[in-house]
């Protein structure tokens, strides 16, 4: 049993960290803080049954998850697994190589990882579908494991591997396209 | 399933430091001779650090004194 006396001194290191998350679950500082702060709430008043020495971090990540799919989710309750098209590996870069030049690919490489901006990051990362969302969240905003996303979403570690590895194609996908917009990629004529 | 296959297939896995050591240190003397995949390989984990990167938020300090304020009416109020 964990003492709520000292509740923000051990749980509010992870408030920043859980509003990022929030941001792009919500998609809107308001919502953001809103989601946190109710986090924070249901966090305290539930902290006598949290088990003290256990995993503190994905507790409150459990409780944000589970928040932000109650109160704000707009999609359906059902997921919808096949609402991501099947996205090929290595996405973007089998099509940034540049024929047999390991040199030009890597430097047509970092144009593109340099070149991509916060705004196209944050997009892509929610134009995922909710359930696709909240694994790559967990996983590479918060370097979560597999294990740990599995009991904070309540799915199997199958699911969350199968999730994350479609949610990433289909990010890199988006990104590919942002990085067209920006007119980041190699002219055709040096592409094989 | 050849080497590559077998590397490609546990791409996310590795870079997740998600495998069983032995086959970690399988992929690992795949990538130092494989240039094939030692490549793509690169490429995804630079791509993931650049995510991560960008991801970062300022986050306002409001949101602090918010928590403590509904904390403190809950246990108080």
């Amino acid at each position: 049993m964990a003492d709520k006396a000292t509740f923000e001194e051990d749980a509010l290191q992870y408030a920043r960290q859980l509003y990022s998350a929030a941001l792009r679950m919500t998609r809107n500082p308001a919502d953001a803080e809103d989601l946190v702060q109710e986090t924070f709430l249901k966090a305290y008043r539930a902290y006598d049954s949290f088990e003290a020495g256990t995993n503190l971090k994905a507790w409150l990540y459990r409780i944000l998850t589970n928040t932000f799919i109650n109160k704000y989710r707009a999609e359906s309750r059902r997921p919808k697994e096949s609402e991501l098209g099947d996205v090929e590996d290595l996405y973007m870069y089998r099509r940034i190589a540049v024929g047999d030049s390991a040199e030009a690919s890597r430097s047509a490489e970092e144009r593109v990882l340099d070149g991509l901006v916060e705004e196209d990051i944050k997009r892509a990362v929610e134009d995922l579908p909710e359930i696709f969302r909240i694994p790559v969240l967990l996983a590479d905003l918060e370097g979560f494991s597999y294990k740990e996303i599995a009991e904070i979403l309540d799915i199997p570690i199958g699911t969350v591997m199968s999730r994350l590895h479609r949610g990433r194609k289909a990010m890199e996908k988006r990104l590919w396209d942002y990085a067209e917009q920006r007119g980041l990629l190699p002219d055709e004529a040096e592409r094989p | 399933m050849s080497s590559c296959d077998e590397a490609l297939a546990n791409l996310y896995a590795f870079l997740d430091s998600e495998l069983d050591e032995v086959t970690a240190e399988e992929i690992k003397a795949h990538l130092d001779h494989c240039g094939g995949c030692g490549r793509p390989f690169d490429f995804e984990r630079r791509l993931r650090e650049v995510i991560r990167a960008k991801l970062d938020e300022d986050v306002p300090d409001e949101i602090i004194v918010r928590i403590r304020t509904v904390i403190a009416l809950e246990a108080h109020g």
